[in-house]
């Protein structure tokens, strides 16, 4: 259970999109998807608006793994239990939006996926999956497909795009995702992220920003120093 | 969910992967120098006795229409924790089941090749029978020594015992605690040995770990909307 603003949500699974805005795709040099290409982050990662990122020791007195990246990205909250949704009907089982940075430990994640090994470790890190600051309800939000998302790192814009760059939108992506798993209510999907990703520090401020539904502000800090917020 | 006579809540289930030195072998995957973690979503857990759904975009797919067991031995959680010492690996752990991870074999591989996460193939609803108890861990006295074994319509397909373990119980607590935090009732799968093969519309499944029990699974095919 985890208050996202003044809602409550008890998410049983996070489920997020790769490679699903053109110009990220571009920057990655990945093949563009004929399907949505969808990964799991598990719930410890989650932290809410104002809560630091914890950037891992692990990760950041190992050369070979020390990289960890941003990603901005519109979330939406599932309203109720359901499979097999058509895409006429996704937004009767959406109960709103918000803002997720899907924190990614991307050296590890580059290592791995050369290897062929599972994506999990890299994405689920304790703090990796940020999310706020409100949830906006889809009654508020009259199209998600025209929403400017930005980031910035200290002030500094780092990622600028708009929604209306979603490869897969979320009618698609939603009926894709229900025709293999039950969603429960709460659950959290993340729609991907637009280019421009890039590392993250200790001490490093992070604003997420997603027109009409608020900025989610975290604070990067070396893991053992959190006593010293 | 209710596991024997046992409520547990968890909050994600975490496969080891290639675990077992002839699994590994059997995949054409190399010998793990660390333990490979995945995850399975919670809709994919089912309790001992409730049906294995075959899913029809699998079974209608001619690319996808292959689906596979594998055995596995499971722990649960029994407190919320962090970087544990594997000597200390124990006092973490409630207890023990039978765990079924059951797998999109030929969709696993299609994704695999295209560097693709390893997800969708594994988290279908009921993808991952568990039960038909938590055996507490005072009475279990060496859980690298238990045999392991599945049938299928009552032929033996898996036969192995948990010794041939790459990375044991304690090693891989601490491994996976080094990264993430684990909540209690969470759900960890230790690998499958050799054997895995298919399983249709039809089969009855029933898998057994010595001192734990046996959990007995039907497969039917996904019904039409």
């Amino acid at each position: 259970m985890i208050k996202v603003g003044n809602a409550m949500i008890n998410p049983t699974k996070i489920i997020c999109l790769g490679v699903n805005y053109m110009d990220h795709i571009e920057e990655t040099g990945l093949e563009v998807p004929v399907e949505p290409l969808i990964f799991s982050k598990t719930l410890n990662c989650l932290i809410t608006n104002n809560q630091p990122i914890i950037y891992p020791k692990y990760l950041y007195s190992n050369r070979r793994y020390n990289r960890v990246d941003f990603e901005v990205e519109l979330a939406f909250i599932v309203k109720d239990k359901c499979k097999h949704v058509p895409a006429e009907n996704v937004y009767d089982h959406i109960l709103g939006f918000t803002v997720f940075n899907d924190v990614t430990a991307r050296k590890m994640q580059t290592k791995d996926i050369v290897s062929q090994k599972p994506w999990f470790r890299s994405k689920s890190f304790d703090t990796f999956g940020c999310i706020g600051p409100v949830i906006k309800k889809v009654s508020e939000i009259r199209d998600p497909h025209n929403l400017d998302i930005e980031l910035k790192v200290n002030g500094e814009l780092k990622q600028s795009s708009n929604t209306k760059h979603l490869l897969f939108k979320i009618p698609e992506t939603f009926e894709y995702i229900t025709k293999f798993f039950t969603m429960e209510p709460g659950d959290i999907i993340a729609t991907g992220t637009p280019g421009g990703i890039g590392p993250i520090d200790p001490g490093d401020l992070i604003e997420a920003t997603i027109e009409n539904i608020g900025t989610l502000i975290n604070k990067v800090i070396l893991e053992g120093e959190e006593e010293n917020l | 969910m209710r596991i024997g006579n046992t409520d547990i809540e968890p909050t994600k289930i975490i496969c080891i992967g290639r675990n077992y030195l002839d699994h590994a072998k059997e995949m054409n995957s190399p010998v793990p120098t660390e333990p490979v973690f995945f995850v399975k979503t919670l809709n994919s857990i089912i309790t001992n006795g409730n049906p294995i759904i075959y899913p029809r975009i699998l079974y209608e797919n001619e690319e996808f229409n292959r689906v596979d067991h594998e055995v596995e031995l499971a722990f649960i959680m029994r407190k919320t924790c962090k970087n544990i010492k594997s000597a200390n690996a124990y006092d973490y752990i409630q207890g023990f089941s039978i765990f079924l991870d059951i797998t999109a074999r030929k969709m696993q591989i299609f994704d695999r090749n295209r560097n693709l996460p390893w997800y969708r193939s594994k988290s279908f609803d009921t993808f991952g029978p568990i039960g038909p108890l938590i055996k507490d861990i005072n009475e279990i006295t060496d859980p690298h020594n238990l045999d392991i074994e599945l049938k299928i319509n009552g032929v033996v397909k898996q036969s192995s015992n948990t010794k041939y373990m790459i990375f044991k119980i304690p090693q891989l607590l601490e491994y996976l605690s080094n990264y993430i935090t684990l909540e209690k009732g969470d759900i960890i799968a230790t690998g499958t040995p050799s054997g895995v093969g298919p399983i249709k519309p039809g089969d009855n499944i029933e898998a057994s770990i010595e001192k734990i029990g046996t959990i007995k699974h039907e497969v039917i095919l996904e019904k039409e909307d």
